[in-house]
């Protein structure tokens, strides 16, 4: 019995890992932009459009590698725009935000008509290897027990964990860290220090939307081999939750995705176990999980205190 | 907080976004006089494509009425998909069960029901805002993505006909609005003029009447409103209720005029449509008539921009976002009309903005 827990236990949790990337991607872009004081809840279109793009590009030059750039390019288009309306339009950053997505909900669904002549799904393409298949390309032949675990952990996994090391030494040890939060502190001050607010916000942006169409590859060409419109299904707003639990720190923002990640697996798992539970209930668990999370939660929430002010 | 433009620089916003639209649709390999004929004969060409759209009306106006009566008081009610879904599907078990009553009554009530459930499902969102001062555009749409799972469970189970499309029973015959069938196939509920009588009365409301302004004034700076006596939290969670309610209410009225039923995926995205409605409409319960009334020929025209035309139904998405964009960008814009009005003369209208006042 304890020989078989133990492989259990880690496979759930890697399946709770690989659950989570694109929230842990999306979260990270969150966190990069409203730390530097500028709302994004257009994660979702990014995220969208990141999975649109990232199927384009590994359909174009027939690698899933290259599909990866082109996620996280379209994503740093949309932030891009985000950036455009917000800093130099001044235009409303939520209302923004709304727009974008469905921007995103449109280019996306008439351009898989264009590209592929395909409505709802696309052609599948190439798909990224699991980090266990990775290991395995290295060393043919008989795998040890340890790499077959690994089958369970998509590549984009450990990108994603590698992300969040380098945001956490980012805002923990740089002066850029620094810079970005003075920038969603107070603005007026980091003006009057000589930081170029507009310009560090922009780049915050456009960093939030590179990560962000990296959640959505990892969504596309990372658990998927194809684009299904509409494929994020409100994983952007979760992302954004998540932040919320993380309280803006980058230090919560990995357990607090690995929770509503862990919340996806186990709708999953309850969904092998007990196949006589209605499915539309299973897929609500993580967002139901998510609120009541976010209504006990206690303490203090405390965001960047310039959000959404210019 | 929402900060309100006069009626022509608004103008200037939306034809701005317009020309991007011509500017997209020439990428997408279409004119733009054809992209506008295309959506006017969608829309009005023939009497049943008329019936569609102003079947599509009632929903998108009342939505963007509950979106923009929010926003009047300083908040953004995202959640309209879900409170009118779970209020449609309320309206709709309630008038397949009560056959014997008289339609006098079961109208009336149904209508009373569905607002209701629209209005409670908003209200997790106002806790949460409240205790935990969690933005209520990130709890509505959680609370959205709840909703449309607890619909479908409650259609496909308890609720349900008990076939597996997962849809309820057909309504009551009396629970039916009268309609009047202009040609074969063509008609018309009175569930559009029920809808406009709500947008008359709101807009009273809000515009001549104490309350009215105490909303406005709310919605303006809450506490600017709350240091000279208003109740402006109060005020708030009333104004985000009523919202829940007139969504809930425009799923009422889709059941009871137009499908006479509820079934899986009910409402194709009308909820947030109501979003884009409201901010074309500059969050102006009568001007949100016109954008619904836009909204609702572009809705109605994307099935024909396939057939005639051979592009993706979803360009309307996109034009939808453009012009939201558009109008977000207002301040901007706003900023280079008075160089505009030194150029072209003095026109009527202009920004209401303090920087005239400045200048």
């Amino acid at each position: 019995m304890t020989g078989e827990w133990l492989p259990a236990c880690i496979y759930w949790s890697l399946t709770a890992l690989a659950r989570a990337t694109p929230l842990l991607f999306a979260c990270l872009g969150g966190l990069v932009s409203e730390s530097s004081g500028v709302i994004n809840f257009a994660l979702e279109g990014m995220m969208l459009a990141g999975a649109f793009g990232a199927v384009w590009a590994a359909h174009a030059f027939g690698s899933p590698w290259w599909g990866l750039l082109g996620g996280a390019m379209a994503g740093m288009a949309l932030g891009a725009l985000h950036a455009l309306a917000c800093l130099s339009l001044r235009a409303n950053q939520i209302v923004s935000s709304i727009a974008l997505n469905l921007l995103a909900a449109g280019a996306t669904g008439t351009l898989l008509n264009q590209v592929f002549q395909a409505y709802g799904t696309s052609p599948t393409v190439g798909r990224l290897p699991s980090v266990g298949e990775y290991v395995r390309g290295g060393f043919p032949g008989e795998a040890a027990w340890g790499v077959r675990v690994l089958d369970a952990l998509p590549l984009p996994a450990l990108l994603a964990v590698g992300c969040t090391l380098v945001v956490l030494f980012v805002f923990q040890k740089m002066a850029l860290g620094l810079v970005i939060r003075a920038c969603g502190e107070d603005p007026d001050g980091a003006r009057a220090c000589g930081i170029e607010v507009a310009r560090v916000r922009f780049g915050a942006v456009l960093c939030s939307g590179l990560l962000a169409g990296l959640g959505g590859a990892s969504l596309s060409i990372g658990a998927l081999a194809q684009f299904v419109e509409r494929m994020t299904q409100g994983r952007g707003y979760l992302a954004i939750a998540a932040l919320i639990l993380a309280r803006w720190n980058p230090k919560g923002v990995l357990p607090a995705t690995l929770l509503l990640g862990g919340a996806e697996a186990l709708s999953d798992w309850l969904a092998v176990a007990w196949p006589r539970l209605p499915h539309q209930g299973l897929l609500a668990v993580p967002y139901g999980m998510c609120l009541l999370v976010l209504a006990v939660h206690v303490g203090r929430r405390r965001a960047p205190s310039a959000l959404g002010r210019l | 907080m929402s900060v309100r433009y006069s009626t022509t620089s608004r103008m200037l916003a939306i034809a701005t976004g317009l020309a991007v639209c011509a500017i997209i649709a020439r990428g997408a390999g279409v004119g733009p006089w054809e992209l506008v004929k295309a959506v006017i004969e969608g829309s009005f060409g023939s009497p049943q494509a008329s019936a569609a759209t102003l079947a599509k009306v009632t929903p998108l106006v009342l939505n963007g009425l509950a979106v923009a009566v929010a926003y009047r008081a300083g908040l953004l009610n995202i959640g309209c998909e879900g409170q009118m879904t779970l209020g449609a599907l309320a309206a709709a078990s309630l008038a397949t069960r009560a056959g014997e009553w008289s339609g006098a009554v079961l109208i009336p009530a149904t209508l009373a029901l569905g607002g209701l459930i629209g209005a409670v499902w908003a209200m997790p969102a106002l806790w949460l805002r409240r205790r935990k001062r969690v933005h209520e555009v990130l709890t509505t749409l959680i609370l959205n993505t709840l909703a449309l799972h607890l619909a479908d469970l409650l259609v496909v189970g308890p609720l349900g006909d008990g076939t597996a499309i997962g849809r309820t029973a057909l309504v009551a015959r009396q629970a039916f609005l009268p309609s009047w069938e202009f040609d074969r196939g063509a008609a018309v509920s009175l569930a559009p003029l029920i809808a406009f009588g709500l947008v008359v009365a709101v807009q009273v409301w809000l515009e001549r009447t104490v309350w009215g302004f105490e909303v406005r004034a709310t919605g303006m700076g809450p506490l600017a409103a709350r240091v000279s006596g208003i109740e402006a939290e109060r005020w708030q969670r009333r104004v985000f209720l009523l919202s829940g309610f007139i969504a809930g209410l425009a799923g009422t009225l889709e059941v009871l005029g137009v499908h006479h039923r509820f079934y899986r995926a009910f409402s194709p995205g009308y909820g947030f449509d109501g979003i884009t409605v409201a901010f074309l409409a500059n969050g102006s319960p009568g001007w949100s008539c016109v954008s619904g009334l836009l909204m609702a020929m572009l809705r109605s025209a994307d099935k024909w921009l396939q057939l005639s035309l051979s592009i993706s139904p979803s360009l309307i998405w996109i034009i939808q976002a453009v012009l939201l964009l558009s109008v977000a960008c207002q301040a901007r814009i706003d900023a280079v009309w008075p160089w505009m009005k030194r150029v072209f003369g003095r026109l009527p209208g202009g920004p209401r903005a303090s920087e005239e006042a400045q200048s």
